[in-house]
């Protein structure tokens, strides 16, 4: 295997993963014999057609499925070989998620939003609560938490779904298109969040099929047919920090 | 604390689903409660009917009843011809004195009155059997009991008479008509036992029950002391006997009704059975001993045929019954069609509800709730639906029950007598014909706590049953196809 990693660790090691599935009788390939590693702390855009296997890819990663073929080790350990609770407690420590469409809760209010990725977890509800009012203060949302869903901004939305995402402080934020439903605007105020959580140490991983996006990454990955087609540095790129290393 | 809050705003965002589950579950568990009311109901009539007789439960009536083969035996015609040998001779003593001829009574013309005793359609049994009885394990108190058909014939000896025949009234239009009979039917109580026996301490409307002392005291029946015109202190006379009324009582449906009770050793005398008895009365020492000292009884007592408070209650007819076996069988009917639509409906509205929440449901499960925990979510939230519907059905079951105790007719109960059990066999001078006794009997339907508690839970289960089948449907999601998923 090529690397091209320096001294950082790997976040994640792809090998030889694909990804089948079956569909209406016949078999789609969504991600084929991929080979891939992502150091900590990098921020990674994945760009592509769609059906390119983006998502697939993504989901991958967040061990939110199982590869058919291959391995994908997160921080060293081999997601495909978990069971269905040891990932669920993974995700909750490890991996936030933030969607594209925002996927918040309709009858909950902003902070109860929050408050459902801290739930799992053994704490007192005054300290999830201070918790959870940090998390949006953070998010520029201090005065919004009582607002449900439907009260708030599309930017709005999305804060509150980073905070959710931030809310058990993860090694790694997986993002799918998460600029897609808002404008320009307050897309870049969103992409700017993100990329300000990767220069803080998380890896920032996002799906997207905007420029602006790809342009701020330190790497961006571009899928064709379920392979890597292409790989890159961004123009968010420190040279020799956060390199990401392909092979196949 | 945050689950429940959860639970009650996913509740409240499918407003409609939640009060249509809750509804449907209510109106099941609703019409589960009203059908179980109007039954407790209909049993507690019953039981209040029975209950003087049946004591709670642990009375048992022991008799000796005449066995009749079966058609066709050769034995001979008529209703006679039909019994064995043994029992007819047994038969033909115990109502010796019923047969007669006119020829006998004197000479044409003249007058003449005749007293005579004949048993009801029951052989007797020696008084000691009381006692054999008594011994068996699980009895707690026995007496014994004589009911006779007392009859009076007076008249003039006809010139001509009829030939003398066996049993039987005389034919219409060919008898002698200037000869009166009356038949009255008397019960002999052994009056040392006041807790058993054909009338009993309880039952005395006005006046007393048999006091110490050789007098002859009688008790009449309620309705036989109206149709005579007799009161407390009037005379009755007894094969020549008189006998002063001292108690009028009201026997209750099912019990042994006579028109005049009066004490056993008094009545064995006047009819020559000294030492006899054809009804022992036994209570047991529990309900549950019954069965068993029932079975003990007809093993000890040759001849001997136990009726029990369950065989009253089957012979028990009339609208009682009706409503009773309409309750039984459509109400429960209808009940279990009901409760199943409901769970049908439940699970049907919550496996729709998990439908329309999987990329929610994945979205739990890429946080990081776990299986358990999105399972226990979609649970909680029909076991709250559950918990709704039971409160809708306990209403729905109060109002049920309140409108029939406000609404329905009182039944009337009717329980065949033992002579009526042979109603194909007249006996002489219309004996056997004794009507049953029917009374009326208010209907309630009353709802207990336990009534209550067990509508809830069946509401809850049906709950829990709508929230499995949503559960496994919601655990059987991969997150990445949930998250795919268009709501």
């Amino acid at each position: 295997m090529n690397t091209l990693t320096g001294d950082v660790k790997p976040a994640y090691e792809l090998r030889t993963v694909s990804k089948t599935y079956s569909l209406g009788g016949g078999q789609v390939h969504a991600v084929r014999e991929l080979d891939l590693t992502i150091d900590a702390g990098d921020a990674v855009a994945v760009v592509g057609p769609s059906g390119s296997g983006k998502t697939t890819l993504l989901q991958l990663l967040g061990g939110l499925d199982r590869p058919t073929v291959g391995s994908v080790l997160f921080e060293g350990r081999d997601m495909a070989a978990m069971a269905d609770g040891e990932l669920s407690l993974l995700r909750r420590r490890t991996i936030g998620f933030v969607f594209q469409q925002f996927n918040l809760i309709p009858t909950l209010t902003a902070a109860q939003n929050v408050e459902v990725a801290l739930a799992p977890a053994r704490m007192k509800a005054s300290t999830r609560r201070e918790k959870v009012q940090e998390l949006l203060d953070s998010a520029g949302l201090g005065a919004r938490g009582e607002h449900v869903p439907s009260k708030l901004s599309g930017g709005e939305q999305q804060r509150v779904a980073i905070a959710r995402a931030l809310a058990n402080e993860p090694h790694v934020l997986l993002a799918d298109e998460p600029t897609g439903n808002l404008d320009t605007t307050t897309g870049a105020e969103i992409l700017g969040l993100l990329m300000s959580l990767s220069r803080a140490g998380r890896t920032v991983i996002v799906v997207t099929h905007d420029s602006a996006v790809a342009a701020r990454a330190r790497h961006v990955i571009r899928m064709q047919d379920g392979r890597l087609a292409d790989r890159s540095v961004g123009a968010g790129h420190v040279p020799a920090a956060h390199p990401v290393a392909t092979t196949g | 604390m945050f689950y429940v809050t959860y639970m009650l705003s996913e509740l409240r965002r499918r407003l409609g689903r939640t009060i249509l589950t809750a509804l449907g579950l209510g109106i099941g568990v609703g019409l589960v409660v009203t059908v179980t009311a109007l039954s407790n109901g209909l049993d507690e009539a019953q039981a209040k009917i029975l209950e003087p007789l049946t004591g709670v439960g642990t009375d048992m009536s022991v008799s000796r009843p005449i066995e009749v083969s079966a058609p066709g035996s050769g034995q001979g015609n008529g209703p006679f011809g039909q019994l064995s040998d043994e029992e007819r001779e047994q038969l033909r003593e115990e109502n010796g004195g019923g047969r007669f001829g006119l020829r006998n009574l004197g000479e044409p013309g003249s007058k003449f009155s005749r007293d005579t005793f004949v048993s009801t359609a029951q052989l007797s049994m020696p008084e000691a059997d009381v006692s054999t009885i008594a011994d068996i394990d699980g009895v707690q108190a026995t007496a014994g009991g004589l009911t006779l058909n007392s009859l009076h014939i007076e008249g003039t000896v006809p010139e001509q008479t009829q030939q003398p025949g066996e049993f039987g009234p005389p034919q219409a239009g060919a008898g002698p008509r200037n000869i009166d009979a009356s038949s009255i039917s008397v019960s002999g109580v052994d009056p040392r036992v006041t807790e058993l026996g054909a009338v009993t301490p309880g039952e005395i409307t006005s006046g007393r029950y048999f006091g110490a002392g050789a007098g002859a005291q009688a008790i009449l029946n309620e309705s036989y002391a109206s149709r005579q015109g007799l009161a407390l202190g009037d005379t009755v006379k007894l094969a020549g006997k008189s006998f002063t009324v001292t108690g009028v009582a009201k026997t209750p449906l099912g019990g042994q009704s006579s028109d005049i009770y009066i004490k056993l050793a008094q009545l064995q005398k006047l009819s020559g059975r000294k030492g006899r008895v054809n009804t022992i009365y036994v209570r047991a020492d529990s309900a549950s001993d019954v069965p068993a000292v029932s079975a003990e009884i007809e093993q000890s007592v040759g001849g001997a045929s136990v009726t029990t408070a369950s065989d009253l209650a089957e012979r028990v007819s009339g609208t009682l019954v009706d409503a009773k076996n309409l309750a039984g069988k459509l109400g429960s009917a209808l009940s279990i069609v009901a409760l199943l639509s409901a769970f049908l409906i439940a699970t049907l509205l919550t496996l729709s509800s998990v439908s329309k929440r999987i990329r929610e449901l994945g979205t739990l499960k890429a946080l990081g709730w776990s299986q358990w925990l999105v399972v226990r979510q979609v649970t909680g939230e029909s076991l709250v639906q559950g918990l709704l519907g039971g409160a809708v059905g306990v209403l729905i079951g109060l109002a049920g029950a309140a409108a029939i105790a406000g609404l329905a007719p009182s039944l009337k109960a009717t329980v065949a007598t033992a002579n009526q059990g042979l109603g194909f066999f007249p006996g002489p001078f219309g004996q056997g014909a004794v009507e049953g006794t029917t009374t009326s009997v208010a209907l309630g339907a009353p709802v207990s706590l336990t009534l209550i508690v067990a509508a809830v839970g069946l509401a809850v289960l049906g709950g829990l049953l709508a929230g499995a089948v949503g559960s496994l449907r919601a655990a059987r999601l991969r997150p990445a196809d949930a998250l795919r998923h268009i709501d």
